[in-house]
């Protein structure tokens, strides 16, 4: 297929839009309901972020501990908005990918109520005192066949679209894709499976600690990498700059990955080698990161000045940027002499948060605001609201990270002077909550220019198209990222 | 490209399926299927004792307790793990690490948590590790009252007290309720500094 926009036939148009048409009400649907989800998150991550800075606020009132609100923002967050939207990226990748049409949007969106449903279920639950203080996989144990299920009825109807695609080489998205539509069903129930079976208290542990550093490796990361490996080319109007890279970084990724996660309980009741190869891998799967990382640098290089005006660009490039940063700072947090200190410490609150929100969501958003316009047949109303939900948003992910890395060394150094009163690690580790608090805050006021413009866009209020939107310029001032940036389209189609 | 699709679905399936083998199903296996281990005559432990103690966990109605921990969040403040040195200074800190003063200080070991349906490790440490805490704390009206009201014992808790949990009692005293009664249970049973067979008695930390 012609990944270039200014090569593309009027057959190719056609065809195109065709394929939008039919994913069209599935897609919208998972944008829609995954952004009320994340508008939901990101208010209760402030209000857990307060419950913990001021815990005397409305004390005694059992729905507003930290311990209830916490992790129902946090399920709220991952199940809600970031998988459910992940899921509209991935369906509508998958089609444009293998240029086949959706010819079941019925059944998508059923499949995705009863998704909608479960989580609602689940976060009531864990509300209302069925949670089960498991991260990640709070919800109770009967949430998990309705979720798993739910998810299986969406993807499943991704093979018959891989199947007809024609033959010929296969795109480094589509593996991408590929991967994460067969692992997330197999991680899932293996947690819940041994975690539900009893049986071995501690492998119960063990393998949500797994399942949390799986599924940001073997969900989270393809699903946004398939997204980025799309748009950049597109965007950039020139192919992927290594082929050969690309697969390096995937298959290093896929082989390695699967061995994380015990290192979050480093010197915990396992053998002592699973957290150890735990860490190794790490380390191994920050090299695919790099790898990847790079391969993005050397496609966008000498026309980086589209980042300026293509609001995609600027969300997706952003977000691999994040997590380059994730996979060196969870390579870091591995080893032995650093996890002593920042392991149980603020640190990963910062670490988690960063994976969901600095890359997951924010590349996400760039697909999205890539996506919808090509489904509504309308152009986002505004540039200036989409370059502030891109900046307070980066300056919310920049201030939780930092302030949890700095505020998590203090803490979990203070816990390590092992005379020194554990109250002191209390009160040197908590006045860095408040970064928390701003974070969220920031990130809460960037959605709400998002959440405005997607309503737009679904009501059909979008602006009447004269050339997509642009950051710094007004609508119908330059047809193209490339021509706002003044560079010559390189018309170097694959 | 049906024979290409195939290929790497079988790639797939390979690259994650090993690591699924050796860290979740045969760990898992071996765990579930662990014998208790007898002490030895030299430990000077009752004849039948076994490691780990079969009552261990199951202590009143801890496994009521448990979910109430669970549902509470607890685990988000407070983690149940006692690292060996190498892995932090976990050791060191007073009471952590069991019964200093018998000699019965350690690491946690996967044993202690027999009998617990999933072992609740922990997310961060705002809060002390309770995976002793049922040795450093002696009474239950003293765990009461920590959950009623925990700044009467630190000033400056953080923790959040579990009013909830108590119902005002006939003289303005709060009074527990089941769910109270059972979190205590469960936290008193917190005791994960067991003798472990064949071990000489560990040598008390120095000061």
């Amino acid at each position: 297929m012609s990944l270039d926009p200014q090569h593309a036939t009027a057959d190719d148009v056609r065809e195109r839009a065709a394929i939008d048409r039919s994913v069209r009400y599935p897609v919208l649907f998972f944008f829609t309901s995954a952004a009320a989800w994340l508008f939901v998150a990101t208010l209760l991550g402030f209000l857990s972020a307060v419950k913990l800075r001021v815990p005397t606020l409305w004390e005694g009132c059992e729905f507003i501990t930290y311990g209830r609100l916490f992790p129902v923002h946090m399920n709220a967050l991952l199940y809600g908005w970031a998988m459910q939207a992940g899921l509209g990226v991935m369906l509508w990748l998958t089609a444009r990918l293998t240029r086949s049409e959706c010819r079941n949007p019925v059944t998508l969106i059923a499949a995705g109520n009863v998704w909608n449903i479960a989580v609602a279920l689940g976060v009531v639950a864990v509300w209302f005192g069925a949670g089960r203080s498991l991260p990640w996989l709070d919800f109770p144990g009967w949430v998990a066949p309705l979720l798993g299920l739910s998810y299986v009825l969406i993807v499943v109807w991704l093979f018959p679209m891989f199947h007809r695609a024609r033959a010929g080489e296969i795109f480094v998205s589509e593996l991408f894709l590929l991967g994460a539509a067969v692992w997330f069903p197999w991680i899932y129930f293996s947690a819940n499976l041994v975690i539900g079976k009893g049986g071995s208290a501690t492998m119960g542990a063990g393998a949500n600690a797994w399942y949390m550093s799986n599924l940001m490796y073997f969900w989270f990361a393809p699903v946004a990498l398939a997204a980025t490996y799309y748009l950049i080319p597109k965007i950039a109007g020139r192919p992927i700059h290594s082929y050969v890279l690309a697969r390096i970084g995937f298959w290093v990724l896929a082989v390695c990955a699967g061995w994380t996660g015990f290192q979050r309980f480093a010197g915990g009741p396992f053998p002592a080698w699973m957290p150890a190869v735990g860490g190794a891998a790490a380390i191994f799967a920050l090299l695919a990161v790099l790898v990847t990382g790079w391969n993005f640098r050397e496609t966008i290089k000498g026309r980086e000045k589209l980042w300026e005006y293509s609001p995609s660009l600027r969300f997706t490039m952003f977000g691999a940027l994040m997590f380059v940063i994730f996979a060196a700072l969870n390579a870091f947090s591995s080893y032995f002499g650093v996890s002593k200190i920042l392991q149980f410490s603020h640190f990963v609150v910062g670490l988690d948060t960063l994976a969901v929100y600095g890359f997951f969501s924010m590349t996400i958003f760039g697909a999205i605001y890539y996506i919808v316009p090509r489904l509504t047949g309308t152009e986002w109303p505004s540039g200036s609201l989409i370059r502030s939900h891109f900046w307070l948003s980066a300056y919310g992910i920049a201030t939780v990270v930092v302030t949890m890395l700095v505020g998590g060394i203090a803490q979990g150094g203070a816990i390590q002077q092992w005379n020194l009163g554990f109250g002191r690690s209390v009160e040197i580790g908590n006045p860095w909550i408040v970064g928390r608090i701003v974070a969220w805050l920031l990130i809460a006021f960037s959605n709400l220019g998002f959440f405005y413009q997607l309503a737009l866009m679904f009501l059909g209020r979008g602006r009447a198209s004269d050339g997509p939107t642009l950051i710094h310029k007004k609508p119908g001032e330059a047809a193209s990222a490339e021509a706002a940036a003044g560079l010559e389209p390189e018309g170097a189609g694959v | 490209m049906k024979s290409t699709l195939w290929k790497n679905l079988a790639g797939l399936g390979v690259a994650f399926g090993l690591p699924w083998l050796l860290l979740i199903v045969v760990p898992y296996l071996r765990q579930a299927n662990a014998e208790p281990v007898a002490y030895a005559p030299a430990d000077a432990m009752p004849a039948g004792a076994v490691y780990p103690d079969p009552a261990n966990a199951r202590f009143g109605s801890s496994d009521r307790g448990a979910a109430v921990y669970a549902r509470e969040g607890c685990a988000y403040c407070h983690t149940q793990v006692v690292r060996p040195t190498y892995a932090g200074a976990d050791m060191w800190r007073a009471g952590w690490a069991g019964r200093e003063g018998e000699g019965l200080a350690r690491e946690t070991r996967p044993g202690d948590y027999a009998g617990e349906k999933v072992a609740l490790l922990g997310y961060q440490r705002i809060g002390q590790d309770l995976a002793n805490v049922g040795s450093r704390i002696s009474s239950r009206e003293e765990m009461h009252r920590h959950l009623h009201d925990p700044k009467s014992f630190v000033l400056h808790s953080v923790m959040p007290a579990y009013r909830h949990l108590y119902k005002e009692g006939p003289n303005g005293k709060p009074t527990p309720t089941p769910d109270a009664e059972a979190l205590v249970d469960y936290l008193m049973s917190r005791k994960k500094d067991a003798k472990l067979p064949g071990d000489a008695p560990a040598p008390a930390p120095a000061n």
